[in-house]
């Protein structure tokens, strides 16, 4: 069963990083100028209420950028305009989600560097404890009282 | 097999700032962020005036200039300002040119407010559709912007402006408290 814990670690990222990529690459639904807008809107920051979106706010705020959104996709502005517009002059705060690439693959970074450290934790541990079982008695033993106190200190 | 010790300060050297990093991160005021609009020209707007007049931001070009957004409901930190702003146009006024844009407000209520509070002398833009709000990137009333005689927004003050303040911005404008 331990035999089996690595290859199955790698299974499993394996299959996500797949369902990832298929998430990836799966083309994306043409969407209606008001499916788009409304999209918008939920990627936007509400700007005087706490932790609501836009698209969720019945603030005169978030009625007056929903508006505005429908207004710039209507004069021919892509979504991708839209947001950046509305970023230069609430800043990023406005995004309900961090835009930068850096922030969504530090989990990743920190599942795979996790499974690595694990792995060799675990083959390690498997390392130092077979030659144990064979060592019976002499100096040897002292030796390796030794060595272990010199890692402890 | 013995754990050794330093093995397990590990836990705590990574959980201690981590857990800080959330708890501070998550207390901060997002209103308190700089506005991203610092030392780049300021959002042209044009409107009409609660006298009814047309007003452009094209009619504050090569003097210093105050962009004071407010309402009539936003009390107490609007009526708190009322009299800095007062006293901010009874000394400044010409050098320095002051407007007002009012946020999700009515006419009668922004009347009123003045009839009350102190009538001004500066312009004050009626914004009925939000749409100065947002090219300011305004979280909400009481906001002040601080742009320079070139028309560069050099500050944003959000909250009720207070002497301590705007004898801050008046030297980073180059007039003299």
């Amino acid at each position: 069963m331990r035999r089996m814990a690595l290859p199955i670690a790698i299974a499993a990222l394996l299959a996500l990083a797949g369902l990832v990529m298929v998430e990836l690459l799966r083309p994306a639904p043409a969407l209606t100028q008001a499916e788009q807008a409304q999209g918008i809107a939920g990627e936007l920051r509400c700007p005087d209420c706490q932790a609501l979106s836009v698209a969720e706010s019945q603030t005169a705020a978030a009625a007056a950028i929903r508006r505005q959104i429908v207004e710039q996709l209507g004069s021919g502005r892509t979504p991708a305009q839209v947001r950046a517009y509305f970023v230069a002059r609430y800043g990023e705060w406005i995004l309900l989600a961090p835009s930068s690439p850096v922030a969504w693959w530090i989990p990743v970074a920190a599942v795979i560097g996790g499974t690595g450290m694990f792995a060799w934790w675990w083959r390690r541990g498997r390392a130092t404890v077979a030659p144990a079982v064979l060592v019976p008695g002499s100096g040897v033993r002292e030796q390796i009282r030794e060595e272990v106190e010199q890692l402890d200190a | 097999m013995r754990v050794p010790w330093l093995r397990l300060l590990i836990v705590p050297l990574v959980l201690v700032p981590l857990a800080w990093l959330l708890f501070t991160g998550l207390g901060r005021d997002p209103r308190l962020i700089p506005s991203p609009l610092i030392g780049k020209p300021m959002p042209a707007f044009s409107g009409t005036t609660l006298e009814g007049e047309p007003f452009s931001s094209a009619d504050l070009a090569g003097k210093p200039a105050i962009v004071n957004f407010w309402a009539s409901y936003c009390i107490p930190s609007c009526v708190d300002e009322h009299p800095v702003l007062l006293d901010l146009a009874a000394r400044h006024v010409p050098e320095l040119q002051m407007v007002g844009v009012l946020v999700n407000d009515t006419p009668e209520g922004a009347r009123g407010f003045l009839a009350r509070y102190g009538e001004v002398s500066w312009p004050n833009l009626l914004n009925a559709d939000g749409s100065i709000s947002i090219d300011y990137g305004v979280t909400g009333p009481p906001e002040t912007f601080f742009v320079d005689a070139r028309g560069i927004v050099v500050a944003r003050h959000v909250g009720p402006l207070t002497p301590a303040v705007v004898a801050q911005q008046l030297a980073a404008l180059g007039l003299t408290p």
